[in-house]
């Protein structure tokens, strides 16, 4: 949040499955208004394969971010 | 009544009183088991069992980080069928679960199947009638039942720790109902867990252990405290733990039960001697560890990640003092181990200025 005060692109990264988790941790803290980037649950096990794919997930929803500023 | 989670609740007892637990369940404010209704006599005598204002905030409860005041733990510890002479014990369990050293929400939040277990120590634990005999760990005692009980339901509605949500334990634990024992002073041949950590004998301490349920130590042959002590040490040492693998924050209790504690002691072994024991002996050989998934996932100190002989056996807890030592049960030769949540550390509270004044 301080940063995103501060003029610094800043969100959460969670996986689906945390999804409302954060939302609730976000509510709370008054971080409603940041972006929340959602990638594939679940993070443990996965072969390279899956990490990239998350990855890719996680730059798609970050480069959509940036590019709406 | 002052807070608006106490208005919401008032007006839900006005209903008839068949719906009323209906009512409590469709808005998740109960565990799913029948309670006592929280009504403003009852809410109010209930404070009047500790030393404490009403309106106190002890600190925000993750993971909704929500005002924990204590009337609300005050609502909680009655539809948790508490006495109010428990009421001191709750408050301060609660004190010590807020403390940044426990990290609540870790406990609260991970996927791992973890509880605060409260651990009574000293005189107030015989005042409200704690059980630490046959079974303490449950079921069929009013004060470890009710107290148990009553910091998960603050756990719950204070905090916001509902199972898939904020609570994201895969697969949840019985333990997480109501996980709350004392311990069995008459039948330790050590000093009390509470003066192991420095207090005073005849203070009451809660401690809180961020825990899994226990884990079963049988051995009916064992005649010495080495025999016993590596079926602890055993128990404690399994590939699927979530203990050892984050080294600095894993800790283990080990529970004896009365008759393992005898023969330990009767061996010559201090409570020091116990942890040491087992601090030396719960670990496993560095190829051992290799056979596991979590192998992929350690947090270990520097010392531990050079070691390269496979048959070198590595801790599971990084010092002697992370070993907690108690005694607990009735007869028999059975003893336990509860493993931690590996991103919390047990904190303990005294009662001292929590208790009314006699």
């Amino acid at each position: 949040m301080e940063l995103a005060r501060a003029g610094t692109p800043a969100g959460l990264i969670t996986t689906t499955v945390f999804q409302r988790l954060a939302l609730g941790e976000m509510a709370a803290l008054g971080a409603t208004g940041l972006p929340l980037l959602v990638i594939q649950h679940p993070l443990g096990g996965e072969p390279p394969e899956g990490v990239s794919r998350r990855v890719e997930q996680a730059v798609e929803q970050l480069g959509a971010m940036l590019g709406g500023r | 009544m002052t807070h608006a989670v106490s208005e919401a609740v008032e007006a839900t007892l006005t209903l008839p009183e068949e719906d009323v637990y209906a009512e409590f369940c469709r808005r998740e404010w109960c565990d799913g088991l029948p309670f006592v209704p929280p009504t403003p006599e009852r809410v109010r005598a209930m404070l009047a069992g500790a030393r404490a204002k009403a309106t106190e905030n002890l600190g925000v409860m993750p993971p909704l980080w929500r005002e924990c005041t204590v009337e609300k733990l005050a609502v909680n510890a009655v539809m948790a069928g508490c006495e109010p002479a428990y009421f001191p014990v709750i408050v301060a369990a609660v004190q010590a679960v807020l403390d940044p050293e426990f990290n609540l929400y870790g406990v609260q939040a991970t996927t791992h199947p973890v509880a605060p277990l409260v651990i009574v120590s000293g005189p107030y634990a015989r005042t409200i009638g704690m059980h630490a005999g046959h079974g303490l760990f449950g079921p069929g005692f009013r004060a470890n039942a009710t107290i148990g009980r009553a910091i998960r339901l603050i756990l719950m509605n204070v905090g916001g720790g509902w199972p898939g949500r904020g609570d994201m334990a895969t697969q949840g634990s019985p333990a997480k109902f109501a996980y709350a024992i004392a311990e069995r002073v008459d039948a330790s041949p050590w000093e009390s867990l509470h003066v192991a950590l420095g207090f005073e004998a005849d203070q009451s301490v809660v401690t809180v252990f961020g825990g899994e349920g226990p884990h079963n130590v049988n051995d009916h042959v064992s005649t010495t405290a080495p025999g016993i002590l590596n079926n602890v040490a055993d128990v404690a040492t399994t590939l699927g733990s979530n203990v050892g693998w984050y080294l600095s924050q894993s800790q283990l209790l080990v529970v004896l039960g009365p008759e393992h504690a005898a023969t330990i002691a009767a061996d010559g072994f201090s409570r020091a001697d116990v942890q040491r024991f087992v601090f030396e002996h719960a670990r496993m050989p560095l190829g051992r560890m290799k056979l596991g998934g979590m192998w992929d996932m350690r947090d270990w100190p520097p010392w531990m990640t050079k070691v390269t002989d496979e048959t070198a056996r590595l801790p599971r807890v990084p010092a002697v003092e992370d070993v907690y030592v108690m005694v607990g049960g009735g007869s028999g030769k059975h003893s336990c181990v509860v493993p931690n949540c590996t991103f919390s550390r047990a904190v303990s509270r005294p009662l001292d200025r929590l208790l009314p004044a006699s």
